[in-house]
């Protein structure tokens, strides 16, 4: 493309990119009440983690550990206090105020599920925590890692998690309608969710529930707009830092009487 | 398989074998099918819900089976050299195949890479490297050792082709030894999975299916295509061999059918998922897959005559019709595919989408491919017929 051509295109992309700004403020306000609730039935099936329950209503002092990715670490929305482990953290001591938990947030960008499990031992166990949450798969689709490989990379993950008594939960994907036109997540996806049920380990199912968010219209995932990216951003991964609360939390009775417990996933 | 139906006619198989064509088009529309969505609820009714085996299997096992007859009749007919160098050039067509698609995928990442890069995936998308150097990435999906989206099959049929000369050479001349080495290499690759070959980026990527794993299957299928031609196997009428069969199916569909169930109402155990999930390694075309694939063919060609009316009925039409033209059914159905999947990613797609993309991908495959027929028929007035045609005058 010539110069002119560039300096066109990039003013026009400019101009509707502000048109749609001012379309979107009344919109956005809006979208910010709806309540990014999540229907029961993805994880009604999923094993609860009764140590970690217990701790969070006798709110006995304990560590939850997450290792992921680039998703986990809360890039796009700009800041680690942004990231869903940070608001993760939030909903839980907002819902359970009695409960004493430091989440501490051990992602790395770009990391496969093998370079995530060489660092377990001195930056997860290390920290001795009663729950860890393990954000994978994303990068091991991306750069294809032999599903064998995979499988057994988390299998061993789970053995050794197991060894030191420590419950854990696994997430996997974020849902995207473009990276999945050119990456297959499915083999990966379906790999996660036998280890995973084979060892009766709850597995938070992000992809799935990031699709529902957006089938039912709740986010523009797809917004290219800079200035809105960092919002959305945020946006979701405080709502997957709630629903994650309310996965975690699962199995505190409703009679239990704690202040500040809700049953949804309002703050 | 088909080395069975064979034992009672001798050696005359010149006629067509619709079976072929028929399982091959079947197989097709599944790989399309399972290539949309993998984890859509469509895929409960592929080859794949059979048993622990799937459309792949199928595909590789008919595809090595008509080779080994149509060229093992060629260089009994035409001479070594015509038939190597008709091997060669269908190598080199599948090849082409290859590099079309890439560029079909390499389109796509470059209508999409600029919002990628400016969406909240933009992070955990940098890990591909193919977006870092494309330049090497085009070289090396010339070598096949890029093979992203699905693009891993033909590389897989491309070196198994290439090798097959060799193969049926040595079928002549001592078809125990290759056989047995044949088998060996598969059972080498079950112990030691570092027999591998190396993909792309690296270091650690292998290509997604294992040619010296998967070359047993397909070699074992030109062996019994080869043998058809001389008579059969005369020990594949063993009656024990065809109860073992069934048994054997039988059980692997009723433990499969136990984990679509699973999946469907989690209460619902899953038979043995825990201990034979690791087992299914499709990589390595591990003992499980591989046993499943090979009862399932036999009963098929026990079952079903190659001259069952059935498979002339305008119901089987559409199947034979796609696996006649396997080759650009095939790519054409990897193509339907990423459309596909773009079109339900960019509709949130519920079931509803997704049988609606299913049915106009199969009609778009069986009109081309009966596009193709007709086309055929018209360049060759001699032969009006196309039906009838030995497959010897077809690729394969």
């Amino acid at each position: 493309m010539n110069m002119a051509g560039t300096f066109l295109h990039r003013t026009l992309r400019l101009l509707a990119a502000a048109g749609i700004g001012l379309l979107l403020l009344p919109e956005t306000a809006l979208a910010q009440e709806q309540d990014c609730a999540v229907p029961t039935s993805f994880y009604e099936t999923e094993p609860t983690l009764p140590k970690t329950t217990a701790a969070i209503t006798s709110g006995k002092t304990m560590v939850i550990v997450v290792i992921g990715g680039a998703s986990s670490l809360g890039q796009a929305a700009g800041s680690p206090d942004l990231a869903w482990p940070a608001r993760f953290a939030l909903a839980l001591t907002s819902r359970f105020p009695a409960a004493r938990v430091t989440v501490n947030n051990r992602a790395v960008a770009r990391q496969t599920t093998q370079e995530m499990a060489s660092r377990l031992d001195r930056e997860v166990i290390a920290l001795k925590p009663m729950l860890v949450i393990w954000e994978t798969g994303t990068t091991d689709a991306v750069r294809g890692t032999d599903l064998d490989e995979f499988r057994q990379t988390i299998q061993a993950g789970i053995d050794r998690l197991r060894a030191s008594e420590t419950e854990m939960v696994f997430m996997d994907m974020q849902f995207s309608r473009h990276t999945h036109a050119v990456i297959n997540f499915d083999r990966y996806e379906s790999v996660l969710r036998e280890v995973t049920d084979a060892n009766d380990v709850p597995l938070f199912r992000r992809l799935d529930i990031m699709h529902h968010w957006a089938e039912s219209g709740l986010f523009n995932l797809m917004t290219t707009d800079p200035a809105r990216l960092h919002h959305v951003a945020s946006r979701l991964y405080d709502c997957i830092g709630r629903a994650m609360a309310d996965f975690v939390t699962r199995g505190i009775s409703a009679g239990t009487d704690i202040p500040g417990k809700s049953s949804g996933s309002t703050k | 398989m088909g080395a069975v139906m064979s034992l009672g006619t001798g050696p005359a198989t010149s006629e067509r074998d619709f079976r072929l064509d028929f399982f091959r088009g079947i197989a097709l529309f599944c790989i399309f099918i399972d290539h949309v969505d993998w984890n859509s609820i469509l895929t409960q009714f592929t080859l794949r819900s059979l048993g622990f085996s799937d459309a792949a299997e199928v595909f590789i096992l008919i595809s090595g089976y008509t080779a080994g007859m149509v060229y093992g009749r060629a260089i009994e007919h035409r001479g070594l050299l015509r038939a190597v160098m008709r091997i060669y050039h269908r190598v080199w067509q599948l090849y082409v195949a290859h590099v079309f698609l890439f560029m079909q995928f390499m389109a796509t990442v470059a209508y999409l890479v600029d919002d990628l890069n400016n969406s909240i995936y933009a992070e955990e998308f940098r890990a591909a490297d193919f977006l870092k150097e494309p330049g090497v990435a085009v070289i090396k999906a010339l070598t096949l050792q890029f093979q992203p989206n699905f693009m891993d099959i033909l590389p897989l049929y491309i070196v198994l082709l290439a090798a097959l000369p060799f193969v049926l050479v040595g079928f002549r001349l001592w078809q125990a030894g290759i056989l047995a080495t044949s088998f060996g290499l598969w059972g080498a690759v079950q112990l030691n999975k570092h027999i591998a070959l190396a993909a792309y980026p690296g270091p650690d990527e292998v290509w997604f299916f294992n040619p010296f794993a998967w070359q047993a299957l397909f070699f074992l299928g030109a062996w019994c295509g080869w043998r058809g031609l001389t008579g059969g196997v005369p020990w594949l009428t063993n009656r024990w061999l065809f109860r073992l069969a069934v048994v054997g199916a039988l059980a692997a569909f009723l433990v499969r059918l136990s984990w679509t169930l699973h999946w469907l109402y989690d209460p619902f155990p899953a038979l043995f998922g825990k201990a034979l999930w690791p087992l299914l390694s499709k990589t390595n075309l591990s003992l499980w897959r591989f046993a499943n694939v090979l009862m399932l063919a036999f009963l098929a060609a026990r079952l079903i005559s190659p001259q069952a009316q059935f498979l002339t009925s305008r119901a089987a039409w559409p199947f034979v019709l796609c696996g006649r033209h396997s080759l650009h059914i095939f790519c054409l159905g990897i193509l339907l595919s990423t459309i596909g999947r773009l079109i339900i990613n960019e509709f949130l797609g519920g079931v509803f989408l997704q049988c609606l993309i299913a049915v106009a991908g199969i009609a778009i495959m069986i009109g081309t491919a009966a596009l193709m027929e007709w086309f055929k028929a018209e360049q060759s007035p001699s032969r009006p017929q196309v039906l009838q045609t030995s497959m010897t005058e077809r690729g394969v």
